[in-house]
């Protein structure tokens, strides 16, 4: 594992997560976007997440231990900390938001549904735009720093 | 020369320049990126009790000499 290669691994997953996490959280609020995703196709960014954390994880356990010294030491820790802290903070208050804005007073278990799945895509959003930011700035940190 | 944490002064870099070491050298032998290194030097960051120690033993001076409290 790389620099870049960390970079490439964690921009595309961010990226692909913000496409479809945007796009399902817009459907759910009620924005026409006029072109369907095909079910299946939203196993994508759950695949790349899963395929990613495995190869992180590898490159971590039986990667090589210099170059490791290097790409996962204490102050890249810090980053991903306060970042995943930012994380959970928006989407504490994104789920207040989502729990405010329902219709309580026709509550049935389609709206009770609904919800769930625009907490889900938010927090998909979220994630995916932090993931984003995270892989830039170590790249950009790792470059110029 | 670098910059203060808010809760950190260091002399890391004035130390490490004086010891002829780059920053990639240091960050080689302290185990941490060059940015870690760098961080510490601007004042973004504090190290670990561990990394400061390893810092100090690679450039043969103690902690102290390193860091210090701001008055």
């Amino acid at each position: 594992m790389t620099y870049l290669s960390r970079f490439l691994y964690l921009f595309i997953c961010g990226a692909v997560q913000i496409f479809f996490g945007a796009y399902l959280f817009l459907e759910l609020m009620g924005a026409d976007l006029g072109w369907p995703i095909k079910g299946n196709a939203m196993f994508i960014p759950g695949i790349l997440i899963f395929i990613t954390s495995g190869i992180l994880t590898a490159s971590y356990y039986f990667g090589d231990r210099k170059k490791n010294n290097a790409l996962y030491d204490e102050y890249t820790a810090l980053r991903y900390y306060k970042i995943g802290a930012i994380g959970y903070a928006l989407n504490g208050i994104g789920i207040f938001i989502l729990f405010s804005i329902q219709d309580w007073s026709n509550w049935d278990l389609q709206s009770a549904n609904r919800m769930i799945y625009q907490i889900a895509s938010f927090a998909w959003l979220i994630f995916g735009i932090l993931i984003v930011w995270f892989s830039l700035g170590d790249y950009k940190e790792h470059k110029n720093g | 020369m670098g910059k203060h944490h808010r809760n950190l002064l260091n002399e890391l870099a004035r130390l490490r320049m004086e010891k002829g070491l780059t920053q990639q050298a240091l960050s080689e032998s302290a185990e941490v990126s060059r940015k870690s290194i760098n961080a510490i030097e601007n004042g973004i960051y504090v190290p670990s009790t561990v990394l400061a120690l390893k810092i100090s033993k690679i450039l043969g001076c103690t902690v102290e000499d390193l860091f210090k409290l701001p008055k």
